[in-house]
């Protein structure tokens, strides 16, 4: 089996690496979305950006002129992916003040639109539908050398960030209210935080579909949560987690012949499933 | 930064200060002067600004209008130390005591055998020791204000603010809370300012009351404050209050017994 996936190396190891390393970035992202409580905006942000996609495919096919070839461009995908994932982390970071509707309201809405949205505007295009169906499944992991550079260098960017400000990130997730009497500045946090969120989801989603992205976002941190004790060591449980699973579901997916985002994510739920218990056994243990 | 406040110095001073949100005033004409060492109890009905002029003390809210002084030693919150209200951490997250008071440490450069010594002392203060590997969900509702007092603590603070840190906790709970402040007033000369809409416990524990009544502030010494009259204008019950050759003061509420 092993040996099998070391032979397909030449071929697809730019796909194995940019999985891993989306995993590893979004398992990271991911722990704050989780410690928040916001597993829901992950999902509304990873919808919002297949929104962004079907625009860019629709205005591609309704304009046929050469002026406009930058209209088809793979950069002008990823960068509607981007802007409208960074759009919907920034829109479903508001609300929950009075006056204001609620958080899950506003992410329901914009869930619901981006996912009636990007059909809606592709229906009429056979390649269009295609494409928004095949990243909305993660049926293909494409990625390319500049894939790799570019979510190479996102993982560097946020682990640094995190480790330089562990301690306030923490605060900042975990009790906002103190994290502003501590003189912590909330809306330049939560501008940053929801901008980051929708970059690494935005360019994900681009790369590896809608499935193996926000599994990869929510997956390894509630993993992570469940084994750690603590919220720290779950910024280095979690992209492990991830890290790992991505290694063994491309090496069944290889094997037998399955798509390797499934395969991950699946084996991801189990991992989450093994972990549940865990806690479970461990909680039991602890009252006895 | 690491410039202590002395005994009676002044720490927080206010002159003409006037506080709200947006249009909305809710302090009109606060002239309030908090020492070093001092207890001071933040008293008044629901809605009545106690909570908006810490926010204001720990530079959350901007003056209307008005001076709001506070000691350069107190530095940029570096020594002062807030217990919020209530702490809503997500309850499904994973923590420990520990991992929650050197939450406390944010804004603050300590190295690792700093940190342990902060965290040492501040579960020592609040009775603590020993559970620093605790599960903090597993902690009683009593000993998790506890945590939160030393979340504030470990930052080592000049003055300690805390916003109504006994709600929701049984009497037990509340009195060993008290119990703990009052002892860290006492023997640190700690600096507290507690908010509160209990009278009780504020003529008990108090050096200085601060009274909150429709936008206005009467504020001084525990014995020129805690007025009768003062008291049945401002929350329309007939009070008594009665001191005790310790120095301790206990207010009843509604007509003393025997009368009709």
């Amino acid at each position: 089996m092993i040996q099998e996936f070391v032979a397909s190396w030449p071929l697809f190891h730019n796909t194995y690496l940019v999985g891993w390393l989306i995993g590893l970035l979004l398992a990271l992202v991911g722990v704050l979305v989780v410690a928040r409580d916001q597993i829901f905006i992950g999902a509304a942000v990873s919808q919002a950006s297949t929104l962004g996609i079907a625009l860019a495919l629709g205005l591609g096919s309704w304009t046929a002129a050469e002026a406009l070839e930058w209209l088809h461009a793979d950069a002008f995908l990823s960068t509607m992916a981007v802007v409208f994932s960074v759009l919907a982390a920034l829109l479903t970071g508001r609300g929950g003040e009075a006056d204001k509707e609620s958080h899950e309201a506003v992410t329901g809405w914009v869930f619901l639109v981006s996912a009636s949205g990007a059909i809606l505007i592709v229906s009429h295009s056979p390649h269009g539908l295609d494409e928004i169906h095949r990243l909305l499944s993660s049926s293909i992991i494409g990625a390319t050398q500049r894939d790799i550079w570019t979510f190479s260098a996102l993982v560097i960017v946020t682990a640094v960030g995190l480790a330089a400000s562990h301690r306030r990130v923490l605060l900042f997730a975990l009790d906002p209210a103190m994290a502003a009497a501590v003189g912590m500045r909330l809306k330049p946090w939560a501008l940053v935080t929801s901008a980051w969120l929708g970059l690494a989801v935005g360019l994900s989603i681009r790369s590896a579909g809608m499935l193996y992205t926000f599994g990869c976002l929510v997956l390894p941190a509630l993993v992570a949560k469940n084994l750690c004790r603590e919220v720290r060591p779950m910024f280095v449980v979690a992209p492990v987690v991830a890290v790992c699973a991505g290694a063994v579901g491309f090496v069944l997916a290889n094997h037998y012949d399955d798509p390797p985002a499934q395969m991950t994510v699946a084996l991801l739920c189990l991992l989450l499933t093994i972990a549940w218990l865990i806690r479970h056994l461990r909680r039991s243990r602890d009252v006895r | 930064m690491n410039q202590r406040t002395e005994d009676y110095e002044v720490i927080v001073k206010t002159t003409g200060l006037r506080l709200g949100y947006g249009q909305r005033v809710v302090l009109a004409e606060v002239n309030v002067e908090i020492r070093a060492g001092e207890f001071w109890f933040f008293l008044g009905p629901n809605g009545e600004g106690k909570t908006t002029l810490l926010r204001a003390v720990l530079g959350m809210i901007r003056p209307q209008a008005g001076q709001l002084w506070v000691h350069p030693g107190l530095g940029h919150r570096e020594r002062i130390g807030f217990v919020p209200q209530r702490c809503d951490i997500n309850p499904t997250l994973p923590t420990t005591v520990r991992e929650f008071v050197l939450l406390g440490l944010v804004g603050i450069h300590t190295d690792r055998n700093d940190e342990t010594l902060r965290l040492e002392w501040a579960l020592d203060k609040v009775g603590l020791s020993g559970l620093g590997g605790k599960d903090y969900w597993s902690l009683s509702g009593g000993q998790r204000q506890r945590a939160l007092v030393a979340r504030a603590l470990v930052r080592r603070p000049s003055v300690l603010i805390l916003d109504e840190p006994t709600n929701g906790l049984d009497l037990a709970a509340e009195d060993a809370v008290l119990r703990f402040l009052a002892g860290l007033h006492r023997q640190d000369r700690q600096t507290v300012l507690f908010v509160t809409h209990n009278l009780a416990i504020a003529a008990r524990y108090a050096t200085h009351i601060a009274l909150f009544h429709a936008g206005e502030v009467e504020a001084g010494p525990r014995r020129e404050v805690l007025q009768r009259h003062t008291l049945e204008r401002i929350y329309g019950v007939a009070v008594e209050i009665s001191y005790d050759p310790a120095g301790g003061a206990a207010v009843t509420v509604g007509p003393p017994e025997g009368s009709s």
